[in-house]
């Protein structure tokens, strides 16, 4: 086993602890293991009641939001296709906010993984054009980041129809927010994001082979459109899963595949996927632990830190990019 | 035309009803006690100016920059510039803690240059061939990390859902708070700017080396441009709070009904940008009162649609 793939566990143990440490309230870590172990005394409050729920939530959100990008950057070739970039999540954010203005009684994961499978449809047929067929990520993600702005103006819209106190909330859960969880939404994105993973690890042999291009793959033995649209469809219900309990969290799911790639030193695809997993858990309880002690006395929505540290790293990007000659 | 009938509905429509004979007498034989009169000079009026200044601040800085980058998809709102003009009168606002019209005035300028700067350096606008790839992307990156931090800011703050909302979609609604003399002032000023330069920035939109070749000097034309953009965008954001869309959907209906002459583009899309604005700005009135959806959601909604439609018309070969 090589040193570099013990990094991202160790990284991500460090901010879980720092998670459940940090806050109004700082907490020694003996505190939290007389709390773990005892049941009470302030640090079994926060491990049971408090941080533990916020801080799982955020782990499991983050990962199902890595491997969904990740699932995306390789099968277009592309570090700027992700999920959030292309308007699956904020799909998925319009979908809930519909079903809480509607009053459509359906479990959330249901409401986000329809409104991100639509989003996703709706932007790939956008995206075919007539004439020569010149279908290139580029357009894809261009369009992507249409559809994505419809779906936001049109969340915007719905919340303007709710009540004051529901509009404020639903406002704060469409910029990505990882406040007042508790043990069942963690349980939730753990479980569903579980049972994803588990079918993505079906998938991984079809993504190595689809990575070699469309012909090599069709002579391998895979149909490579039937392989294709599986993959997406499991990455849009992976974002889905995330944007259940968390929100449309911007920029995880992009950062983290190549982060993740770059601090374990992997480049097979189901090494990646790992990775992406790990880091992507990692940013986002980094990012709620700065976001809710920044300032003091307030909690500001996840999705508001991940947004200050995600564009930089889009910029950058940009510049690299542009620098290699690909935009 | 369409100018003078969204005008029309924006001072007649509304809440309470108002008649032409009511608004002329608003205007001419002001009677305090009547209600409606007083609503149509302290709410409707104001309410227009804004529309007006917004509109045709956002239409013309538009059509100024997709002149300039030669980029069909470029927006003051998309490219971050509004974001930029915001976010600098919300700091301003939580440094000083004032937030009146002369503060706005003096902060919504430096940040929507900053940000004007920012963006086009980043989206590699500098050497006159900017991708729209590459420019969009970077009006996104820039446009997210304002609007997060802008979000930062007044979200510390849990009673001022309201002030989030104008800073971060703008509404027409806070008109009869915001400067308007002064923002007119400066429209006029960018707009006239941008109208003596017309010529020029055309021929730097033949390229930088064809304009040097035709007596110009591209530096100085960009910097013409930017102080252009600065200002008519600045107005906008003081009066109406950054509305996204207006930019992009102006400039190419403009260009259908001016031809390809950019001094009379810019004439039509100040026009047509008030005109949009206006009605969406009535018509967001009108879905569902006494409740209104501010203008910003409903640029965005008719906006969202016109963006995916450009992406699908650009050449293949911009992508390269």
């Amino acid at each position: 086993m090589k040193s570099s793939s013990l990094v991202l566990p160790l990284l991500l143990l460090g901010a879980v602890l720092l998670s459940l440490m940090i806050g109004q309230v700082v907490l020694s870590p003996l505190q939290l293991w007389t709390g773990l172990w005892s049941g009470t005394g302030p640090g079994a409050l926060t491990l049971r009641v408090l941080r533990g729920p916020a801080t799982f939530t955020a782990a499991g959100a983050g990962a199902v939001l890595g491997a969904a990008g990740t699932i995306f950057q390789i099968l277009l070739r592309n570090p700027l296709a992700a999920p959030d970039v292309m308007g699956f999540m904020s799909g998925a954010g319009l979908a809930v906010v519909a079903g809480v203005a509607f009053g459509i009684s359906l479990p959330l994961p249901l409401l986000s993984a329809a409104g991100g499978l639509t989003a996703a449809v709706a932007v790939a047929l956008l995206s075919v054009r007539r004439g020569p067929v010149m279908q290139s990520s580029l357009t894809l993600i261009l369009v992507g980041i249409g559809v994505s702005f419809l779906a936001s103006a049109a969340s915007s819209f719905l919340i303007t129809r709710m009540p004051p106190q529901e509009a404020a909330d639903a406002q704060r859960w469409l910029v990505g927010s990882l406040a007042a969880r508790s043990w069942q939404h963690a349980a939730q994105v753990w479980g569903l994001g579980a049972l994803m993973l588990l079918v993505l690890a079906l998938q991984v042999r079809a993504l190595k082979v689809l990575e070699l291009g469309d012909e090599l793959a069709a002579g391998l033995g895979l149909r490579p459109g039937r392989a294709r649209n599986g993959l997406i469809g499991t990455g849009v219900l992976l974002a889905a899963a995330g944007v259940a309990v968390a929100g449309p969290v911007p920029f995880v799911a992009m950062m983290a595949g190549p982060l993740g790639m770059r601090i374990a030193k992997v480049t097979a695809p189901g090494a990646r996927l790992c990775a992406a997993a790990m880091t992507g858990a990692v940013v986002t309880i980094l990012a709620d632990v700065v976001a809710r002690s920044i300032v003091p006395g307030v909690q500001l929505p996840v999705g508001v830190m991940t947004g200050i540290m995600g564009a930089p790293y889009l910029l950058w990007l940009l510049s690299k990019e542009a620098e290699a000659g690909e935009l | 035309m369409v100018l003078a009938v969204a005008a029309g509905l924006t001072v007649l429509v509304g809440v309470r009803a108002a008649s032409l004979a009511d608004v002329s007498n608003a205007l001419l034989a002001f009677d305090a006690a009547d209600p409606t009169q007083v609503v149509i000079r302290s709410v409707r009026l104001p309410r227009l100016v804004a529309g007006l200044i917004a509109g045709a601040g956002l239409g013309m800085a538009g059509t100024v920059m997709q002149a300039v980058t030669r980029n069909p998809l470029a927006d003051p709102g998309l490219l971050g510039v509004n974001a930029g003009a915001a976010f600098a009168v919300v700091v301003g606002a939580l440094v000083t803690g004032y937030s009146d019209g002369g503060m706005i005035a003096v902060l919504t300028f430096p940040g929507a240059a900053m940000a004007a700067i920012a963006v086009f350096l980043l989206g590699g606008a500098r050497h006159g061939t900017a991708g729209p790839v590459r420019l969009t992307l970077a009006g996104v990156a820039l446009n997210a990390l304002l609007l997060s931090l802008i979000s930062a800011i007044i979200l510390t703050r849990s009673d001022v859902l309201d002030a989030f909302r104008f800073w971060a979609t703008g509404s027409l609604s806070q008109a009869n708070a915001r400067p308007l003399g002064l923002m007119s002032v400066s429209l006029v000023l960018g707009g006239g700017i941008a109208f003596l330069a017309a010529p020029r920035l055309e021929a730097l939109a033949l390229g930088s080396a064809l304009a040097r070749g035709l007596g110009s000097r591209p530096g100085r034309v960009q910097m013409t441009a930017l102080a252009a953009i600065t200002l008519m965008t600045g107005s906008a954001v003081a009066v109406a709070g950054p509305v996204a869309f207006l930019g992009l959907i102006v400039p190419p209906l403009s260009r259908r009904l001016a031809g390809h002459v950019l001094r009379r583009e810019l004439l039509v899309s100040a026009m047509l940008g008030a005109a949009i604005l206006l009605l969406a700005d009535t018509a967001g009135r009108l879905i569902m009162p006494p409740g209104e959806i501010r203008v910003g959601i409903m640029t965005a909604l008719i906006g969202a649609p016109a963006f995916i439609l450009m992406v699908r018309r650009l050449k293949p070969g911009a992508f390269a």
